[in-house]
């Protein structure tokens, strides 16, 4: 019961911001602040652009959300398979365990730290 | 800290970090468990425990001194001689949560990058649970879901304090 509230909560906000980035293009809306790394120190952050980034995903343009935020092609899907771990957390903990190995954990830090440096580098 | 769990001569006791191993005159024939592992194996076959035990040929004829006795406070009983010990609780415990979802979350979303801590720390959790420190991975657990928090919360104030700047 209380499992379903969550699942039904989640699949609502994740409608709501879904309609607000599809509907609002961060670029112009006052809405969407600038990150606050780039404000403070004047370098992007690893997720500097992802809001363009879902804006042109759901508008459709694949081009554009790749030149705003790179990482998020990576990042998402890796999401999604975490959350999916989530689910089997106490059903098939080794499945859990799998999905959430070392190596995997590091591959996925090591790559957001090297897109940060790159991304400030190339000014990607 | 890493616990174990001893078999000593058909007697079950523990949990005992390594200090405590040493002080016990451990023999060859001691069997040893620890998180992470499947099953009970002789202490012979431990490489992080080489060199706290004794060689013992015949551990059954080995009885006269039992130094497990001044562990667990209890008198010896004679036991079956293959041990066949049930396992600690700490076997079945699942991972605890690596709050990878978060981190990732926050590391995309959320401007300053704290996120990443947490995908730190989220190793961290996997890493000690993979080596048997389950109180350990629940520690690092802990910490990183802090470490997000503090990432999403700050992301979210951000947003009206930048608001308020811009004018809109």
């Amino acid at each position: 019961m209380r499992r379903t509230l969550v699942v039904l909560l989640a699949i609502a906000v994740i409608l709501v911001f879904g309609v607000i980035y599809y509907a609002l293009d961060p670029t112009s809306s006052p809405l969407f602040p600038q990150c606050g790394l780039l404000t403070l120190t004047g370098y992007k952050c690893p997720g500097c652009g992802s809001q363009r980034a879902i804006h042109a995903l759901l508008n459709g343009d694949v081009v554009a959300a790749f030149k705003h935020n790179a990482m998020l092609f990576i990042a998402a899907p890796w999401l999604l398979l975490c959350l999916y771990a989530e689910t089997q957390r106490k059903r098939n903990p080794r499945r859990y365990a799998q999905l959430h190995s070392s190596t995997l954990i590091w591959f996925f830090l090591a790559m957001v730290l090297i897109w940060w440096l790159l991304r400030n580098i190339f000014n990607w | 800290m890493m616990q174990y769990w001893i078999n000593h001569h058909g007697v079950q006791s523990g949990p005992h970090d390594l200090e405590a191993l040493k002080q016990m005159g451990l023999t060859s024939a001691t069997h040893v468990w620890r998180a992470g592992m499947s099953d009970w194996v002789k202490i012979t076959q431990m490489p992080e425990l080489q060199g706290i035990f004794t060689v013992v040929e015949q551990p059954a004829t080995a009885a006269a001194p039992q130094p497990s006795e001044a562990v667990t406070g209890q008198p010896i009983q004679p036991q079956p001689a293959r041990p066949q010990p049930a396992m600690p609780q700490a076997a079945a415990e699942p991972c605890p949560p690596t709050n990878m979802v978060w981190a990732i979350l926050a590391t995309i979303l959320c401007c300053l990058p704290l996120g990443i801590v947490g995908i730190y720390y989220a190793n961290q959790v996997s890493k000690l649970y993979q080596a048997g420190d389950v109180e350990g991975a629940k520690s690092a657990s802990e910490t990183g879901a802090w470490w997000c928090i503090a990432a999403i919360t700050i992301g979210v104030i951000w947003r009206p304090i930048m608001m308020s700047f811009t004018g809109a």
